[in-house]
């Protein structure tokens, strides 16, 4: 019989053990990564002006506006839960903008003030509503699906209310910098979609609130057990996401001149579609953004490379199914295979 | 039909690396009820999987009553004539009795009918349960049944398949004595219909009544079979492991006079009510009593994973009213779930991670955290708690239950507790993981630390704890103060409520 020692004395001679041998990379890690490099290659001797400069920074134009929610969708996705509000929030936090921003200088302040105070606005109803929505969820165990589809309607809703159903176009030419304007000839969105990337990416894997929301997804009951907050992860999860769809709301009014209450429909599943490409799961506990980040170039350079192939808009459709299927499966089968050792 | 007749011929089943069956021949015979022992990683569940279909042997012959078997699946399996009752309950809550033991295969009004015909159903499935002398109504809904009841239901729905063979995967590792007892009943008059009975336990006790053989598996090999009378606990426990000794608590393990935890009047309606008991620096408490007394609730309560009624709580000096589980943690008290798998482990993270899951904010640094922080953590408790891992980034939901019941251990160990609850900690694992968490245990009151230890293995309690309270219907109903001179029945006595004192 051996003796368990739990004063510490052989704890130095456990650190000083070898690490496990593990292969530092693994192929079957980078599967995505290979079947978009494919692509990329295809496109671009097929589809004519895919490999341009312009053809990239267009793609990434568009990329970062669904990609930016899609990183705070990760995180949900993570935490077990689902956000189906985004696109609806998109809308209503544009025209919230606009409405204010109009107001306010039609009272006679300065362009700069009115916006300033509508972007702090929309920031603060995002986030008292996904901190809502994580209250409603922790204490009263209501599905976020629900309580974000009554979101979803709110949001429509509200956007149509504030304008009347019109477009507001009260933004001056500064404003039309954040949805136009480039830096070194690179679109100011994909400077934002890079930020938000690095940032979700460095939360997921080196803070304890990452870690956290990982640990709730995984089993709520047994980090609540350990004494991890896991109200406050997911009132703070709920809001990250609608503070991103507000960056996202920001950049889309810039790029249309205004606020109008018909965009962002159906932007939701973009965005979780994005995220299933990058292999989040969506039963909770595991994902990782940069998986995120490649699925949301995925679905760009797709829907991009098709569209200069001149292939007919409802097959488009039809591709994405195959997209989300395809993702789906592979990754069901390698983690079947995991499983069996 | 005579007696059944099961023969198992050379059955190896290899996965890569591994022999988990290595030339394994045995004869079960019907009519008699065999308990198939071993500790984990024996083969035990290779040989449940092999027999039940879920996996395909290697090499190696399966025969009942002499016609030789080959399963593509579960569904040969049923179709040969065996059966097997898990651990884990398949039964559907919100039907009754009778919906459950039928589905499937429910009788209809006539050929061609798509109507029910519940009446039948139900007379079908109360003559199942007379003939196995159960007495639990069929309209019964599953949710309103014990988990004792619940298995004899999964029992009885295994039987009405009529099977030749039975498996029973550790029927009783989640009931209380006297569900045990019933349940053996039910062994009992099955052993009377001529069907071979292999009941996989744990505990070497509650076999006895019932066994007639005792078979022994070791590192995927046969070591034998004895007829019951001949099977001392020293011949299995031999059997079993080669050479073990016993052990009993270390004599220099002394209650200091510190007091580290005040209980007094603590109460939770339905629960418990009236508890108070002081738990001192270095002192062992345990707490005996029945499924269902309340100890796992009560524990819960100090701990703040469920909300308590009244009463008053003084840890290290503090006075709690109204404890969460973070209050807890931070004043020094750490536990370990009776249900280490829902509430204890998240079993997708990795063991790394779960080693790190009640000290998360103290593991990283000003909210910072990452592999390099958590690494040296994770080497210190798997070295210290002898966890045997071979990669500590595995997902945790990869170790033995033994194993796993160290991580939980260590992450709450290495929150730097005062006072530990131990919650059932050696529940599902094997002697040699249970020495090693009596072990932990002594060497925290060695080290000043109190422990109160919860189990349903009454020995256990004797042989780990200075000091015993026994617990009945919510309220504590009487002290043992000497375990190591106390013999077990006077214990079992005791918590059956016959001298209560």
């Amino acid at each position: 019989m051996t003796t368990t020692d739990t004063t510490g004395r052989t704890g130095n001679q456990a650190a000083r053990r070898a690490p496990a041998s593990r292969p530092f990379f693994k192929p079957s890690d980078f599967v995505l990564e290979a079947i978009l490099l494919v692509i990329i290659v295809l496109l671009a001797f097929t589809a004519p002006g895919f490999a341009s400069w312009d053809n990239a920074m267009n793609i990434l134009r568009n990329a970062a506006m669904t990609g930016i929610i899609a990183f705070g969708m990760t995180f949900v996705l993570i935490l077990g839960e689902i956000d189906i509000s985004v696109g609806s929030g998109l809308a209503f936090h544009g025209c919230l903008l606009a409405v204010v921003t109009e107001s306010m200088t039609n009272a006679g302040w300065s362009a700069e003030t009115a916006v300033a105070i509508g972007v702090l606005l929309c920031f603060g109803i995002a986030i008292l509503a996904g901190m809502f929505t994580g209250w409603v969820r922790h204490a009263l165990a209501v599905p976020t699906f629900i309580t974000t589809l009554a979101w979803m309607a709110a949001f429509r809703g509200g956007a149509y209310l504030l304008t009347g159903s019109f477009p507001v176009t009260p933004y001056p030419e500064w404003f039309f910098f954040f949805g136009s304007g480039a830096i070194f000839g690179i679109p100011f969105q994909a400077f934002v979609f890079l930020l938000v990337f690095v940032v979700t990416w460095f939360i997921s894997r080196y803070t304890v609130f990452g870690k956290s929301a990982y640990a709730v997804g995984g089993n709520a009951e047994s980090a609540r057990l350990s004494g991890i907050n896991v109200l406050g992860v997911r009132m703070a999860v709920m809001s990250m996401i609608g503070v991103f769809t507000v960056l996202s709301a920001i950049m889309v009014s810039s790029q249309i001149q205004a606020g109008n209450p018909t965009v962002g429909v159906t932007w939701e599943f973009t965005v979780i579609t994005a995220c299933v490409i990058g292999g989040v799961s969506l039963m909770g506990g595991k994902g990782r953004v940069w998986g995120t980040f490649v699925g949301v170039l995925f679905l760009s350079i797709m829907l991009n490379g098709m569209t200069l192939l001149n292939i007919d808009e409802y097959w488009q459709y039809v591709a994405r199914a195959i997209l989300i299927l395809g993702a789906v499966l592979i990754y069901q089968v390698q983690a079947m295979n995991a499983r069996r050792g | 039909m005579g007696p059944a007749k099961l023969e198992i011929s050379n059955l190896t089943k290899a996965y890569p690396g591994v022999l988990a069956l290595d030339d394994f021949s045995a004869v079960f015979d019907g009519g008699k009820v065999y308990a198939l022992l071993g500790k984990n990683g024996s083969g035990k569940s290779t040989f449940v999987k092999c027999l039940s279909g879920a996996v395909i042997p290697t090499s190696g012959e399966i025969r009942i009553d002499g016609v030789e078997v080959n399963f593509k699946g579960p569904a040969d399996a049923n179709a040969a004539g065996i059966a097997v009752v898990y651990q884990e309950l398949s039964l559907i809550l919100d039907f009754t009795v009778a919906e459950n033991i039928m589905l499937g295969r429910f009788p209809t009004m006539g050929p061609g009918s798509i109507t029910v015909d519940w009446k039948k159903t139900n007379a079908h499935v109360q003559d199942i349960l007379t003939s196995l002398r159960i007495d639990i109504p069929v309209t019964a809904k599953i949710s309103d049944l014990s988990v004792g009841q619940r298995q004899v239901i999964e029992i009885a729905k295994a039987m009405s398949l009529n099977p030749r063979v039975l498996l029973l995967d550790e029927p009783t590792s989640a009931l209380a004595r006297h569900e045990i007892n019933s349940l053996l009943e039910v062994v009992r008059s099955l052993r009377e219909k001529g069907v071979a009975i292999i009941f996989i336990t744990h505990k070497l006790n509650e076999i006895r009544g019932v066994a007639d053989y005792v078979t022994v598996l070791r590192d995927g090999r046969m070591v034998g079979s004895v007829p019951i009378d001949v099977a001392t606990p020293k011949v299995i426990v031999d059997m079993m492991f080669g050479e073990t000794t016993l052990q009993n608590r270390p004599a220099d393990l002394k209650v200091g006079e510190e007091i580290r935890l005040k209980v007094t009047n603590l109460r939770r309606r339905d629960k418990y009510e009236d508890i108070s008991f002081d738990l001192r620096a270095g002192e062992i408490l345990g707490i005996a009593g029945m499924l269902g007394a309340g100890r796992s609730e009560l524990l819960r309560g100090i701990f703040g994973a469920d909300a308590i009624d009244g009463g008053a709580i003084v840890l290290n000096g503090t006075e709690v009213k109204r404890p969460t589980v973070k209050r807890m943690k931070d004043l020094g008290l750490a536990m370990t779930m009776e249900n280490r798998k829902e509430e204890g482990l998240i079993q997708i993270m990795s063991i790394e991670d779960n080693l790190c899951l009640a000290s998360l904010n103290e593991v990283g640094q000003r909210g910072f955290l990452s592999h390099f922080l958590q690494a040296p953590v994770a080497e210190k408790w798997i070295g210290r708690l002898q966890i045997k891992v071979s990669d500590a980034l595995q997902e945790v939901q990869s170790l033995s239950g033994g194993n796993q019941q160290k991580v939980v251990v260590g992450n709450w160990l290495n929150t730097d507790p005062k006072v530990v609850f131990f919650d059932e900690p050696t529940r599902g694992i094997d002697i040699v993981a249970k020495q090693q968490v009596f072990q932990i245990m002594w060497d925290l009151s060695r080290r000043g630390l109190s422990v109160v230890f919860v189990s349903s293995e009454l020995e256990e309690l004797l042989e780990v704890c200075h000091r015993i309270l026994i617990m009945e219907a919510g309220r504590f109903i009487g002290e043992v103060r000497e375990p190591e001179n106390t013999p077990i029945e006077t214990l079992y006595a005791m918590c059956m409520g016959e001298t209560a004192k």
